[in-house]
């Protein structure tokens, strides 16, 4: 062992005693595993415009998530009503997940949706779509 | 092996993300470290990411992309909740020690701990990764957002550094 990697264990046992690994790091990483969707499209999240960028009043935000052909867009308002619209449309089945917090409802023909009640927090929204794929958003804090 | 954590988490293996979860808690930490973040905006940071990582697994080809993409996100996600008004935990290892505190540390740790708090702020996170977790020099450039080939002399002049200051203690 070089005198280098000598001082490096000591430095380890300093840093384990100073700063020690909270349990809660990976007590959340085996927690995310249970939100994971097989075979999923994401729709990552590629712009979010708050209230002063955007001029809107109330706290609202605009949320774009896009991914491969598909696209998503969200305006949040202060007190958590949402009116969205997936693109391309689809009449799909709108889930929003949250670690307490469940809300689904449906889009129509054209892809808008509204929600009531958004949580704040870590959210991501499913679409169920009629030929039974899905399209998930990627998880954003609102 | 190290390549088949990713591909196994992909298909379900949960005791495969569990490994990976082990292997990278280390990084996320460190990273929390480096942004002085709190105890909540620790959590807040690690759930946030695995969440991400989980999303994206189809995404990332094999373990070695997992430490780089964790790394940026994790840095770009401490960034966004260090606020400037945000409860923020003060760098445990820069915190200057009382004298009695100093003499029970040399007891506790030789002194190393003490020594770790003479160094330069950009020392201490290297060595603060090098401690932590058992990463890669690429995976510390990402988390640091420093050049990878800065990582090598930074290494070896941090240690030499603490070695002195070790020595003259």
């Amino acid at each position: 062992m070089s005198t280098d990697e000598r001082l490096l264990d000591r430095v380890r046992a300093a840093f384990a005693e100073l700063e020690p690994l909270p349990a809660c790091i990976a007590s959340a990483g085996r927690a995310a595993f249970g939100w994971r969707v097989p075979g999923a499209l994401l729709a990552d999240l590629t712009a979010y415009l708050d209230a002063a960028t955007a001029g809107l009043r109330g706290g609202a935000r605009l949320l774009t998530f896009s991914g491969p052909g598909v696209r998503v867009d969200l305006e949040v308002t202060g007190a958590g009503e949402v009116a969205g619209r997936l693109d391309p449309p689809a009449a799909a089945r709108v889930l929003v997940r949250h670690p307490d917090v469940s809300l689904t409802c449906g889009a129509d023909e054209s892809g808008h949706f509204v929600l009531s009640g958004m949580p704040a927090g870590l959210v991501s929204l499913v679409f169920g779509l009629p030929d039974g794929t899905s399209i998930v958003t990627s998880w954003v804090r609102l | 092996m190290r390549d088949e954590l990713i591909a196994l988490a992909r298909q379900g293996d949960e005791a495969a993300w569990s490994a990976l979860v082990d292997r990278y808690s280390g990084l996320l930490w460190s990273i929390a470290r480096s942004y002085n973040l709190n105890e909540a905006d620790t959590a807040d940071l690690a759930q946030t990411v695995w969440l991400r990582l989980v999303e994206r697994l189809a995404g990332l080809r094999d373990d070695a992309a997992v430490g780089g993409w964790l790394a940026v996100t994790a840095r770009h996600e401490a960034a966004r909740l260090r606020r400037p008004c945000g409860g923020r935990l003060p760098d445990l290892a820069a915190t200057g020690p009382g004298p009695d505190t100093i003499c029970l540390e040399r007891e506790r740790f030789g002194q190393v701990a003490v020594a770790i708090r003479g160094m330069p702020e950009r020392c201490r996170r290297v060595l603060r990764f090098l401690a932590l977790a058992p990463v890669t020099y690429a995976e510390i450039a990402a988390a640091l957002d420093i050049p990878i080939g800065s990582v090598g002399p930074t290494r070896t002049r941090c240690l030499a550094g603490l070695r002195r200051l070790i020595e003259a203690a």
